[in-house]
């Protein structure tokens, strides 16, 4: 475990180090890159993706893929929001949304677990009907015009730091305990690493299969609110392709889509990779179509090192 | 490290890409053009339009895009960007007229003014969350939608059954062009709307959303697609169906769909001028920069385009 745990550090140092050194390219080249307004705003639309993200740690850490992020982003924030247009107090709403997250999870872990489904086939077909489930709930229109209360989700700062950047660093700090600290995260671990000797020496891989998928919905639905009050509208179309951005987010951050290893923290820090290379990109007027070739190769060039290195470890 | 090393090459290689953006020459205002998408040609034709206009009036241009039209929330995040690179003025062709309000209201408190092209801001919500444009550009897509219905009116001889493909529900722009086109058909006793369905847009969509339309309703006489990319998808559909005398009819004119008009499986689009519009776009932003008296609703030409006039 500890020499597991040191490498996983060493993996770590890289992706900060990547991190640390695209903020020095663009420190070079935009004027407008390292202040602290742009960093707080990168944080700002990071922490969307990367609350995402950090469901999506623990079921690749299984050896599981969630396909169905972005449709639970949606759907749970229609429910939400239409909970809300009703007139239901605001911490009502946020309880029905994120219940219909966990819900849609579990049904996920249940289909993986129970039903013998692969992960990408069950969250795949999930991800289909949750999109439509959202699009029939609203009949394919937006939700919109919330109160000034539920949108100070969003626009909220406290000491300068936009709010939905204090719930992404809480949920990280949580994702982290969970994941080092308890049961359910040293089982993630086991699950991936080996299903069958998971199963063998008594852990109810059924059960914890399903925790992690219910996590994963739930953490959606959370993005789903910050989405929601962030742009005053909750729309049945949100999130498609997040959970694209998800998995890159976690893949650059080091863990291995053959489950078994990884961290909260490089998941973090791949999902601010991500939105610091879009954020300076945009700073300095790249053509959208290079953004996409850069950021694409970026997620293809940190996976490919990390299975350089861990080969030649080895 | 080495990693490290590689981010930091790839890194400089989008500063190639970039060159041109950032040899800005001191002094010379930056304005900002935000796209929905740069896959529709609608789009890329206004780009041209700004563009030269950029040129001659001396500005810096740059043109910035969501990687989908349905986006929202990367085209707010674009907004932010552009505000924290301190541009000068801001254009916005929203892809939600509720949801890019925020976006307005952010570059309103940076006092960066914002010029709105093509499709409305929802004028409540803008007024609810304080926030204020320097100008509207755009066609009257009412207008459009009604020159639509007229055409359909007078080549189906007011009787028959007619579909819709929408765009994205709650775009304002294609709620004006089927405002419009109700306003005219609703009235005409003889004519059915039997389907009226959303294809986001899209030209894939509309060729799946209009094959199952032509499954369900054998006797189908006309169909107004709120975009011609939706147009276009519809005319595939007829062709693999081998139907025929359905009359189609377009939104946008932009070059595939004038030659399918003049080729005769469209029978007729509308001509909205989006180079137009992204030349006042960027001239109207240039105005308000220079806090020059503005024109709040800059309504720009429309026209019905037939094989007659097709170009």
């Amino acid at each position: 475990m500890g020499a597991e745990f040191r490498i996983s550090r060493n993996r770590q140092i890289g992706t900060l180090s990547g991190l640390l050194g695209l903020c020095g390219v663009l420190w070079i080249l935009s004027p407008y890159f390292l202040t602290v307004s742009n960093l707080l705003n990168i944080a700002e639309q990071t922490s969307i993706i990367a609350v995402v993200a950090a469901g999506m740690t623990f079921v690749i850490i299984t050896a599981g893929i969630d396909l169905s992020v972005g449709s639970l982003l949606a759907f749970s924030g229609v429910v939400m929001a239409s909970s809300l247009a009703a007139g239901r107090s605001i911490p009502l709403a946020l309880t029905i949304g994120l219940l219909v997250g966990l819900a849609c999870g579990i049904g996920n872990g249940v289909l993986i677990s129970i039903g013998r489904l692969p992960p990408f086939i069950a969250t795949l077909g999930m991800m289909s009907i949750a999109r439509g489930a959202a699009l029939l709930f609203t009949q394919g229109r937006p939700i919109s015009g919330f109160s000034e209360t539920f949108r100070s989700i969003a626009t909220t700062d406290v000491l300068r730091v936009p709010f939905p950047v204090i719930v992404m660093i809480a949920v990280y700090v949580i994702s982290h305990l969970i994941l080092t600290r308890t049961k359910l995260g040293r089982y993630a671990y086991a699950i991936g690493g080996n299903e069958t000797t998971a199963y063998l020496s008594g852990v109810n891989v059924r059960l914890y299969k399903t925790a992690v998928y219910g996590l994963s919905g739930m953490c959606s639905a959370l993005a789903a609110v910050l989405l929601t009050a962030r742009l005053n509208s909750a729309q049945p179309i949100a999130g498609i392709n997040y959970e694209l951005d998800a998995i890159a987010a976690v893949v650059i951050g080091g863990t291995s889509l053959m489950g078994g290893e990884g961290t909260v923290s490089g998941t973090l820090i791949g999902a601010l990779i991500i939105g610091v290379l879009r954020n300076g990109l945009n700073l300095l007027a790249v053509s959208s179509f290079i953004q996409q070739i850069v950021i694409g190769s970026v997620i293809v060039t940190a996976v490919l090192l990390d299975t350089f290195f861990k080969r030649r470890k080895k | 490290m080495k990693r490290f090393l590689v981010v930091i090459a790839l890194a400089l290689l989008a500063l190639c890409g970039c060159q041109r953006g950032s040899d800005r020459n001191a002094g010379r205002p930056r304005i900002a053009l935000v796209l929905k998408t740069l896959n529709n040609p609608f789009f890329i034709d206004m780009q041209r339009g700004a563009e030269e206009a950029a040129t001659r009036l001396g500005v810096d241009l740059i043109v910035q895009a969501a990687e989908r039209e349905i986006d929202v929330d990367k085209q707010l995040q674009i907004v932010e960007n552009l505000i924290q690179s301190k541009i000068d003025a801001i254009c916005i062709t929203p892809s939600g007229s509720r949801e890019i309000v925020p976006a307005v209201v952010k570059a309103n408190q940076a006092h960066i003014p914002v010029v709105i092209v093509d499709t409305r801001v929802d004028a409540a919500t803008l007024k609810e969350a304080g926030g204020v444009i320097a100008a509207f550009i755009g066609s009257d897509n009412f207008e459009g939608g009604k020159l639509a219905g007229e055409f359909i009116v007078k080549a189906l001889g007011g009787k028959g059954s007619v579909a819709i493909l929408e765009g994205i529900p709650g775009h304002e722009t294609g709620d004006s062009r089927l405002r419009g086109f109700h306003s005219v058909v609703d009235g005409q006793t003889g004519l059915k709307i039997v389907a009226s369905q959303p294809a986001n847009w899209e030209r894939d969509q509309g060729f799946n959303v209009f094959q199952n339309i032509l499954q369900s309703h054998p006797d189908l006489k006309a169909v107004f697609a709120c975009s011609d990319l939706m147009a276009l998808g519809a005319v595939e559909a007829i062709r693999a169906a081998k139907r025929d005398n359905i009359i189609v009819v377009g939104f946008d004119a932009f070059s595939e769909a004038q030659d399918a008009v003049k080729a005769g499986t469209m029978h007729a689009t509308i001509a909205q001028s989006p180079s137009t519009m992204g030349a006042l776009a960027v001239e109207n932003a240039l105005h308000a920069l220079r806090g020059e008296p503005l024109q709040e609703n800059i309504q720009v030409n429309i026209k019905l385009v037939t094989k007659e006039n097709a170009s």
